[in-house]
């Protein structure tokens, strides 16, 4: 249905944001790029998440704490959909019937850069997922902070450039260097849809960076909440 | 030699039964001590949230919370290969020191070494070597077969696969669960179940193992079972466990040393048959009669007397029993005659009442504040 309504918009405008370099194909591998980092998330991570909550309020993540595993790598994986990983199979045809149309073909760097990058993408995408968890083992529950995940990312669905303006440009700051959200989809798309100039490349370094950043504090924060599990009455 | 409990006075309100300094022998080494547990506390601060909109609208701005004090520091120590019994009434502290020893949670003060880790860095080293029990939560896999839960376990706790074949059908022979193993765990009664918790436990062989309430809710063949199971496995393997129960049952079947916490302190620490010397002065004689007594006829041997036709149940003090009895025999005309101590449950019930009154006259469980 997106699909349909993005090819609707490109029948009136060649380009989304002048100059931006969001012409039609590249902006397709956008689309298929964020449904397959979307898939790989949805697939792996998602589900563990969700029912983290659970565990928490019934005390079941009391069992997880006294087996001899990580707790953030059990609670974050012990559970996958892989019906999720359907949409990843679409994104990865659209993004290559999209490629197969660009006007210039993606140099090889690009390519090698892609996979590294959406595997960056996912791990901005995982930091912040522990970081929600992290929360529901404060407080219990936290189904406000899940619908915060959903308005958060929705973020990283559309290209940085369409956030402009007295309010777009400050948004565009917090979601690039506070909550990197829009480095998840927007710098691998780039990557291969856009020329590799100065900036981009610093925005490649920024998205592993912010990758390893992200990981890295929901170790931190992870283990400080665990630190204050309350567990739950028997 | 055991450290003396934390708190023996709490007895004091029972008014019939004597306070002893207590302190529970043994004549095993410093090193032998694998629980260790000094001063130990957990506060928690609740929200208390009162009725209505308007209290939820001014609870944004000021909130009042309670704490609770789940454990007032405590003192223990225990050997290897002790089977010790933790009795308390609900709310007494009970699993919420399992917890603290399992690393589950983090205490508000104190210290504790078990196993010499101290539980709630979680060290993997250390949670390879304990197991915990939980009657009333699952640590199986709900929707796998009981088979698959163990596979993870060997895989989990890196045992060797020999040693887990070898293991595994020990135990599943024992408790004769083999025809449930390919089951889903959800599809399985509670007795079964716990059957197949306290298996998944044991295959890494632990060194110690907590069990809270584990026979909660089981009929008494599979409560007879379990006891058996676990009475054999802690002489075989030399298991220290530490079991808290609401059952005497459980106690009497298993245990050589009873802690008996009230909110948040051990009231008594000592051996089983201790617990019924120092908590009671007297015991129970029955008797069968060839007829019914006359009213008021059997009175003048013991106190708290209940006749039901020809069979008599009255207390005598212990130290008047060896003049009463021959008088009582004497007496009458009797078929039947027993000499038992007051049931375990009754001293124990008296035992939370005694403390439950001194906890309500003297200290406020909860302190009130606002932040």
């Amino acid at each position: 249905m997106n699909l349909a309504f993005y090819l609707l918009i490109f029948s009136f405008t060649p380009e989304i944001g002048r100059g931006s370099g969001w012409s039609r194909e590249p902006f397709f591998a956008f689309v298929a790029t964020g449904l397959i980092i979307n898939a790989i998330v949805q697939t792996l991570f998602m589900p563990s998440a969700s029912e983290l909550t659970e565990m928490v309020r019934t005390g079941g993540l009391d069992s997880v704490l006294v087996r001899p595993l990580d707790a953030q790598f059990l609670l974050s994986m012990h559970r996958f959909d892989f019906s999720s990983m359907a949409n990843g199979l679409v994104g990865l045809g659209l993004l290559i019937w999209a490629v197969l149309r660009f006007p210039v073909a993606p140099p090889l760097i690009a390519w090698l850069l892609y996979p590294l990058l959406i595997v960056s993408g996912v791990a901005i995408l995982y930091g912040l997922i522990i970081m929600l968890a992290a929360a529901t083992i404060l407080m219990g529950r936290n189904q406000s902070l899940y619908d915060f995940w959903f308005y958060i990312t929705n973020f990283s669905r559309y290209p940085a450039e369409i956030y402009a303006g007295p309010w777009g440009d400050p948004l565009r700051t917090f979601c690039t260097f506070v909550i990197p959200i829009l480095l998840v989809v927007n710098v691998p798309a780039g990557t291969l849809a856009r020329p590799l100039s100065g900036q981009a490349w610093g925005m490649v370094v920024l998205t592993f960076a912010a990758a390893g950043i992200s990981v890295g504090l929901s170790r931190i924060v992870f283990q400080a909440a665990l630190a204050r599990y309350r567990s739950a009455s028997s | 030699m055991w450290k003396s409990p934390v708190n023996v006075a709490g007895a004091a309100s029972l008014s019939f039964w004597p306070i002893l300094p207590h302190m529970y022998n043994s004549s095993e080494t410093k090193s032998d001590r694998i629980i260790e547990v000094n001063d130990l506390a957990k506060e928690y601060r609740v929200y208390d949230k009162p009725e209505g909109l308007w209290a939820s609208v001014r609870g944004l701005f000021h909130r009042k919370n309670r704490i609770i004090h789940a454990l007032r520091g405590v003192n223990l120590s225990v050997g290897r290969g002790e089977f010790l019994a933790m009795l308390g009434p609900n709310g007494a502290g009970k699993t919420t020191f399992l917890k603290l020893l399992s690393g589950i949670i983090t205490p508000t003060r104190g210290t504790a070494r078990v196993l010499g880790h101290v539980p709630w860095d979680r060290a993997d080293d250390f949670r390879r070597r304990f197991a915990l029990v939980m009657g009333q939560k699952n640590q199986l896999w709900w929707d796998l077969p009981a088979a698959e839960s163990f596979r993870l376990h060997q895989e989990i706790y890196r045992i060797d696969p020999a040693r887990f074949a070898k293991i595994h059908d020990e135990l599943v022979d024992m408790l004769g669960v083999s025809r449930l193993l390919g089951q889903p765990v959800r599809e399985l009664s509670l007795g079964e179940r716990m059957k197949l918790e306290l298996i998944a436990a044991l295959l890494h062989e632990p060194e110690v193992l907590f069990l809270d309430e584990p026979t909660i809710g089981l009929d008494v063949v599979a409560q007879h079972t379990i006891h058996e199971f676990l009475r054999h496995i802690q002489k075989q393997r030399s298991v220290t466990v530490i079991l808290t129960t609401h059952y005497m049952k459980d106690v009497a079947a298993l245990c050589e040393r009873v802690v008996v916490v009230t909110h948040g302190s051990i009231l008594y620490d000592g051996s089983l048959e201790q617990i019924v010397d120092r908590f009671t002065t007297h015991k129970v004689v029955t008797l069968d009669l060839e007829n019914a007594p006359a009213p008021g006829e059997m009175e003048r041997f013991g106190f708290s007397c209940e006749v039901h036709g020809p069979r008599v149940s009255l207390r005598i003090d212990r130290s008047r029993i060896a003049d009463v009895l021959p008088k009582l025999l004497a007496s009458q005309q009797v078929r039947d005659v027993s000499v038992e101590d007051v049931p375990l449950e009754e001293i124990v019930a008296g035992l939370f009442r005694g403390a439950a009154n001194r906890q309500a006259g003297i200290d406020p469980e909860q302190e009130v504040g606002a932040v």
